[in-house]
């Protein structure tokens, strides 16, 4: 599906407002088809760079490719690329069918194939119902937008961008004002309409899990800076560091320092891993998911703590475990009441080791 | 207590100083001095230089108000600008004038236009000449425009501030260039403001009163001044019964116009004004 033509790249962008520099030397490349989130807490520059890709502003140094051409001075209204706004922002003035035809309206009648005005009309009509259909808001097309729903917003928004038929469409938090039911529904209509239509989708999100449902691309950013790009498997499996592991999922982490090749020594006990190529004796950040924490009988465990509280989540138990000077957040099915004095196991390849962030970072 | 009847005080203000008066305007205005019925103070405005009177009040309260909208839309716009961080101070030195009383700012615009007055001595000064501003209708439509730009300003200024800017982008992100995005977008978003600023533009200029007579030496009366001077005639044993009747037209006059701006902002966004 996702084709191995780069549509845009974006090399060495940043961006200052006044002094406050909000992104720094990005690099990044988006291929034709793919379905990229920008993912990181808010302030980590995510909107800045999509707003760069909308044109709405203007990197301070680098420049944005877009088929091989740059795009840095192009004007929003010149671009190939439609916008889904935060807060949808519809034209109020206009009924739903106006609101979706708008952009269609600007274009001259050879623009959509027509050799009249009248037949131009009509084409307007076919591709506004055909993206009402889309977005499953058929019937709604004399409706004023101020009677609408927030989720019904966002269908008219997103319809409104993709009857222009853009290469790319930015996405900028578009589900975030939805309900959770909602936004989930939203999320795989979402992607199946990016899977049918064919368009590059580039979606901004703090939400984690948003990110991991529909992208094929993830990058997470923070502070201005990409942390790390790749598959949502990838990313949460083998975060390439304690931020990016943090963020993503739900992470035990602790300082740790790297004897040598494999060996890795935390919690003042030495553990099997599978890391290579640390210097020794460094000090590293070691992560271990919730779930890949085993409990185990008191003797047996590589680890011994007491069981400080225990929440029940539904499909697991999490429980803080306290060993040492730590407590260990683990999630099981089985549950050992606060209190219980219990062994924990990690199996080498569970445990991730991580170079320590820089300081500033 | 009912709620309703805090608004006693208000109620019986207006009942002395608003409904009873109307009344007597009613009155007055269909009847002859001795109190029997007729329409004949009606006819009194076929007369030309009364007819005259009402014809230059609608045509400069119409100039006024589209030369209001025209100076006052793009300062409107202006003022709402994001990247502005002094906004606040300038709209204050835009409404200063509103704070100051009608007179006293017309009095300020004599001294301005008067034939000794100071644009008239810095052009003497400069050898240019001199240029008759008091007594034109000229002059009487800058006395107005300058006593009722703020009105029109404001409910724009109020409206534009209000809206999404990020409604602006996404029509340039639709592909609207920036002259598409001022007439598809902005402009009519902007109607319920327009109509609030032509109300309370026209409303006031076409029953002004005293701005005229005193930038034209009493030359050019409008409908305000008329009214004025009718129920000041002495010798006129008719004139509360006219001067009455006069009212009553121009209060019609207004009440007409109003109905046709309401149809024009029929959710009332403008601010709810009349």
């Amino acid at each position: 599906m996702i084709q191995d033509t780069r549509l845009i790249e974006i090399k060495g962008v940043s961006k200052s407002f006044g002094d406050t520099q909000v992104l720094h030397e990005m690099n990044l490349y988006i291929r034709k088809r793919e379905f990229v989130t920008l993912l990181g807490p808010s302030g980590c520059g995510k909107t800045t760079l999509l707003r760069i890709l909308g044109g709405f502003e203007m990197p301070t140094t680098g420049e944005v490719l877009f088929k091989g051409k740059d795009m840095t001075g192009i004007p929003p209204y010149k671009r190939r690329i439609n916008t889904v706004f935060q807060k949808y922002a519809l034209f109020n003035h206009l009924n739903v069918y106006d609101n979706i035809a708008f952009g269609l309206n600007l274009k001259k009648p050879e623009q959509l194939g027509c050799g009249s005005r009248a037949e131009m009309k009509a084409e307007i009509a076919r591709r506004v119902t055909r993206m009402l259909k889309l977005v499953k808001m058929e019937g709604y097309e004399k409706r004023s937008t101020n009677a609408l729903s927030g989720g019904q917003q966002q269908r008219i928004a997103i319809a409104r961008a993709l009857v222009n038929e853009p290469e790319v469409l930015l996405l900028d938090e578009p589900l975030g004002a939805l309900d959770l039911k909602l936004r989930k529904e939203m999320q795989l209509e979402l992607k199946a309409m990016q899977q049918q239509l064919g368009i590059t989708f580039i979606y901004v999100t703090h939400d984690q899990e948003e990110a991991l449902t529909m992208s094929d691309t993830i990058v997470v950013m923070n502070g201005g800076r990409i942390q790390q790009i790749g598959d949502p498997k990838g990313i949460y499996d083998e975060p390439k560091n304690a931020f990016v592991a943090d963020f993503i999922g739900e992470s035990n982490i602790i300082d740790g320092v790297m004897l040598e090749d494999d060996l890795v020594k935390f919690s003042d006990t030495e553990f099997q891993c599978v890391d290579e190529g640390f210097a020794t004796n460094e000090p590293v950040d070691v992560v271990i998911r919730p779930e890949d924490i085993m409990i185990v009988g008191e003797d047996v465990g590589m680890l011994t703590g007491v069981v400080e509280s225990v929440i029940f989540k539904g499909v697991h138990y999490e429980m803080m475990i306290r060993s040492g000077d730590y407590r260990w957040k683990v999630q099981s099915t089985t549950m050992q009441p606060a209190g219980t004095r219990v062994g924990m196991t990690i199996v080498p390849y569970n445990i991730h080791i991580m170079h320590k962030l820089p300081k500033e970072a | 207590m009912k709620r309703s009847w805090y608004a006693t005080p208000y109620a019986l203000w207006m009942l002395l100083f608003a409904v009873v008066p109307l009344v007597f305007v009613l009155w007055y205005a269909f009847t002859t001095p001795d109190g029997a019925f007729t329409l004949s103070n009606f006819a009194e405005f076929s007369k030309p230089r009364y007819a005259a009177v009402i014809i230059r009040s609608l045509k400069l309260a119409v100039y006024c108000t589209a030369l209001c909208l025209l100076i006052g839309y793009p300062t409107a716009w202006f003022l709402a600008g994001r990247g502005l961080n002094r906004t606040q101070s300038l709209v204050v030195l835009i409404l200063l004038p509103m704070w100051m009383n009608l007179l006293l700012r017309t009095y300020a615009m004599m001294t301005l236009l008067d034939d000794n007055g100071v644009i008239n001595s810095a052009l003497a000064a400069l050898h240019l000449g001199q240029i008759k501003f008091i007594g034109t209708e000229g002059a009487v439509l800058m006395g107005l425009v300058y006593n009722y730009l703020p009105f029109m300003v404001l409910p724009i200024y109020t409206v534009l501030k209000k809206m999404d800017w990020s409604v602006i982008e996404a029509a340039e992100d639709l592909g609207a260039n920036p002259l598409r995005v001022m007439s598809r977008v902005v402009l009519p978003m902007s109607v319920p403001g327009i109509v609030s600023g032509v109300t309370m533009v026209f409303m006031p200029a076409v029953t002004s009163f005293a701005i005229s007579t005193l930038l034209s030496n009493g030359k050019l009366r409008l409908a305000g001044d008329l009214i004025d001077y009718i129920f000041n005639q002495s010798s006129n044993p008719n004139r509360w019964n006219i001067g009455s009747s006069f009212s009553l037209m121009m209060l019609v006059l207004i009440l007409i116009s109003i109905g046709f701006l309401r149809k024009v902002d029929p959710d009332n966004q403008g601010g709810g004004l009349w």
